[in-house]
C-alpha cells in the first residue's frame, strides 16, 4: 500500500522544492538586513563542488563533504561581506553579481580540477549511499515493502525535509532574538539603528555570512542528490531564479520565499505545457510583482490575517504574532 | 602583431562603449541600473541579421530597423517596467533594479521563441574586405565599426553639450525636482532617455553582429554584464567614463587573449567591478558623488 503511494517522480521534484526553498531562506536573511546580495548562486556552486570534489577524489564520507562544503561557502561570505559592506544598494547588488559570474568563469576554466564545462558527474548519490551503508548492516528495503529506488528517494525526501524544517524553525527563532531585532532594525535605517548602539558591521556580515552558509549547504546537497553539476547551475540565472522566489513570494517574512521557491518550483511541473515558458512567465512575474505588490504576495499583514483565521494556530503563536516579522 | 591587436582591442572597446553609454545614460538621469539594456541590445543584432540575411536588404536599412525596434522596446520598458514604480510610496530602491532584470529576463527567452537557441551568422557584405598596410591587415569591418561609434559618441557629446534637449536632460540628471520646477519636462525627458539609451544598444547590437559575426540570445547577457562593469570602471553616469572604460576593457579583453589565457577573458571585466568598487567607488573618472 505504502509501496504504490510512493512515485520516485513525485519525491524527486519534493526534494528539488525543498533545496529550493532552502535557497530562498538564504536570500531571506540577507534581505533581512535590507542587503540585495546576487551571490548566493555563487557560494551554492562553492558548496557544490567542493563537497563533490572532496568525496569523489578523497573518498570522504558524504557528511564531511557536505559540511566542508557549507563552511567553506560561509567563509568566502565572511570574506566578501567584510569588504562590500561598504557598498550599498544597487552596487552591492551589482558587485556580488560580478562575484558570481567570477566563480562560473574559475569552475569553467580550472579543467584540471573541475572538469570545465562538461561538469562533473558520479558524484556520490545520498539515497543510494545511505542504502549501502544500511545493506552492510543486513537491512533490506522490502522489509518496509519498498523497491530500492523508491527507498533511495524517500530517503533523500525525509532527510531534505528534516534539515530544511530545521533551518526555517531556528532562523523563525532567530528572527524573534536580539540578532533579528538588529536586523530588522538595520533594514528600517541604518543610522538610526547604529546610534541606538547595534553594532552594523557585524550583524551586516553576520547575515551575509549566514546567507552564504545557507547557500553553500543547499549546494552541497544539491550535488548529492542530483549526483552530477556544471558551471551552468550556478551562473546569472540561477542568482536571478533565487531572486525571484523572494520578489514572489515576499521577503518581509521567511515564509515569503519558503512559498515562492515552493509555488515556482511546483508551477512547471504541475503545467507541463508552460514549463517551456517558464522563464518568460518568471520576468513577467518580476515586473507586474514590482509594479502592483513590491513587497512580494505574502507580508505581515497576510500572515496576520491567516492567523486569525485560524483560532488554533493564533492561540499557539498568541503573543508573538505581532513580532514575528 | 602588437599593432593588428591594438586596433582589435580599439575596435572591441569602442563597441563596448557604446553599451555601456547606454548603461550611463539611464544611470545619470534615473540612478536606475537598466539591466534590461543587454537584451534590448542582443534585439538589435537580431533586427539586423534578419533584415540582412532573411529578407536580404541593405546594411542601412538594417540600422534603422534595428533604431526603430530597439526604441520602441525602450518606450515599453519605460512605461511598464520604470514608470509604475516612480512616485510610488514605500517602494525599495532596488524594486526598478529588479523590475529590470525581469525585462531582461522575458525579452532572452522571447528571443529564444522567436529567433531560436543557436548561432545566427551576420553577413556584412564587405566582411572580408581588408587592407594591407606593411605587415598589417586591417578589415574594413573595423574601420566602419570605429567610424560609426566615434560618430555616434561625438553626436551624444553634442546632443548633450549644445542642444535645449540634452541641457534638459543633463538638469534632469542634476537634480529630478529643481528641473522639474524650472519647467522641464522631466517626464518627457525620462522617456526620451531611456529610448535614446535602448536606440543606442540597437546599434551597438548590430556593431557586435559585423565584429563577431554571429548573434546568440546569451550575447545580451554577457555583453550587458560587461557594460555594466564599463560603468562602473568609468564611473556611473559619467559619459566620458564610460568610453574610456570601454576602450580599456577591449583592449584588456584582447592583450589576455594574446599574452595570457583567453578564458579567463570574460572574468577580468568583472574583477575589475570588484576591485573598482572596493578601491575607488566613485569609479575611475566619477567624482566623489556622482549625479
Amino acid at each position: 500500500m505504502l509501496a504504490e503511494l510512493i512515485n520516485p517522480y513525485y519525491l524527486q521534484v519534493a526534494s528539488f522544492i525543498l533545496i529550493n526553498i532552502i535557497l530562498g531562506v538564504s536570500i531571506y536573511i540577507t534581505l533581512s538586513t535590507g542587503q540585495l546580495s546576487l551571490a548566493n548562486a555563487g557560494f551554492m556552486g562553492i558548496g557544490a563542488y567542493t563537497s563533490a570534489l572532496l568525496t569523489l577524489n578523497f573518498d570522504l564520507p558524504i557528511i564531511v563533504g557536505i559540511l566542508a562544503g557549507t563552511l567553506l561557502a560561509g567563509v568566502f561570505g565572511i570574506l566578501i561581506g567584510i569588504p562590500t559592506l561598504r557598498l550599498q544598494g544597487v552596487y552591492l547588488a551589482i558587485v556580488t553579481l560580478g562575484f558570481g559570474e567570477v566563480i562560473r568563469v574559475i569552475f569553467v576554466n580550472w579543467e584540471s580540477m573541475t572538469k570545465g564545462a562538461v561538469g562533473l558527474s558520479g558524484i556520490p548519490h545520498m539515497g543510494r549511499e545511505l542504502l549501502n551503508t544500511l545493506k552492510d548492516f543486513g537491512f533490506d528495503p522490502k522489509i518496509l515493502g519498498l523497491q530500492n529506488n523508491q527507498f533511495v528517494f524517500l530517503a533523500i525526501f525525509l532527510i531534505l525535509l528534516g534539515v530544511t524544517i530545521s533551518i526555517i524553525t531556528f532562523f523563525r527563532r532567530q528572527n524573534r532574538s536580539r540578532v533579528g531585532r538588529a536586523f530588522a532594525a538595520i533594514k528600517l535605517d541604518e543610522k538610526a539603528a547604529e546610534s541606538m548602539g547595534i553594532n552594523i558591521t557585524y550583524y551586516k556580515v553576520l547575515a551575509f555570512a549566514q546567507g552564504a552558509l545557507v547557500a553553500g549547504f543547499a549546494g552541497a546537497l544539491f550535488a548529492h542528490v542530483l549526483a552530477y553539476i556544471s558551471p551552468a547551475d550556478f551562473a546569472y540565472h540561477r542568482a536571478v531564479e533565487i531572486l525571484i522566489f523572494a520578489v514572489f513570494g515576499g521577503s518581509e517574512v521567511i515564509w515569503g520565499p519558503v512559498f515562492g521557491a515552493l509555488f515556482l518550483t511546483v508551477m512547471p511541473e504541475v503545467l507541463r505545457f508552460i514549463s517551456e515558458y517558464r522563464y518568460m512567465i518568471y520576468g513577467l512575474i518580476i515586473i507586474i510583482m514590482m509594479a502592483v505588490r513590491p513587497q512580494g504576495l505574502i507580508d505581515v499583514n497576510i500572515l496576520n490575517w491567516v492567523k486569525l483565521k485560524t483560532p488554533k494556530r493564533r492561540q499557539k503563536h498568541g503573543t508573538s504574532s505581532q513580532k514575528s516579522i | 602583431m602588437l599593432i593588428e591587436q591594438l586596433i582589435n582591442g580599439i575596435t572591441l572597446g569602442s563597441i563596448y562603449a557604446i553599451v555601456a553609454l547606454g548603461f550611463t545614460l539611464v544611470f545619470g538621469v534615473l540612478g536606475i541600473i537598466n539591466m534590461a539594456h543587454g537584451e534590448i541590445f542582443m534585439f538589435g543584432a537580431f533586427i539586423g541579421v534578419v533584415v540582412t540575411s532573411t529578407f536580404k536588404g541593405p546594411l542601412w536599412l538594417a540600422f534603422l530597423a534595428a533604431i526603430a525596434v530597439t526604441a520602441a522596446m525602450g518606450y515599453l520598458l519605460e512605461r511598464f517596467a520604470l514608470r509604475p514604480l516612480r512616485n510610488k510610496q514605500g517602494v525599495s530602491h532596488l524594486a526598478p533594479l529588479i523590475s529590470t532584470i525581469g525585462v531582461s529576463i522575458l525579452l532572452e527567452n522571447l528571443s529564444h521563441h522567436i529567433f531560436g537557441p543557436g548561432n545566427h551568422p551576420f553577413r556584412a557584405s564587405f566582411a572580408e574586405i581588408s587592407f594591407q598596410i606593411g605587415s598589417i591587415t586591417v578589415y574594413l569591418v573595423q574601420i566602419v565599426i570605429f567610424v560609426i561609434s566615434v560618430l555616434l559618441m561625438y553626436a551624444l557629446s553634442f546632443w548633450l553639450g549644445k542642444t535645449k534637449a540634452g541641457k534638459a536632460l543633463r538638469a534632469t540628471a542634476e537634480n529630478l525636482e529643481t528641473a522639474s520646477l524650472l519647467g522641464v519636462d522631466v517626464k518627457r525627458t525620462i522617456t526620451m532617455t531611456v529610448i535614446i539609451a535602448s536606440a543606442m544598444g540597437g546599434i551597438a547590437g548590430i556593431l557586435v553582429g559585423m565584429a563577431f559575426n554571429s548573434v546568440t540570445p546569451q550575447m545580451g547577457l554577457s555583453i550587458g554584464l560587461k557594460g555594466l562593469a564599463i560603468i562602473i570602471l568609468g564611473g556611473m553616469g559619467n559619459v566620458k567614463g564610460a568610453m574610456a572604460g570601454g576602450l580599456i576593457l577591449g583592449l584588456a579583453e584582447t592583450f589576455v587573449v594574446v599574452y595570457g589565457d583567453s578564458g579567463y577573458k570574460d572574468a577580468i571585466a568583472f574583477a575589475a567591478i570588484i576591485i573598482i568598487l572596493l578601491i575607488r567607488p566613485q569609479g575611475l573618472f566619477g567624482q566623489k558623488i556622482s549625479a
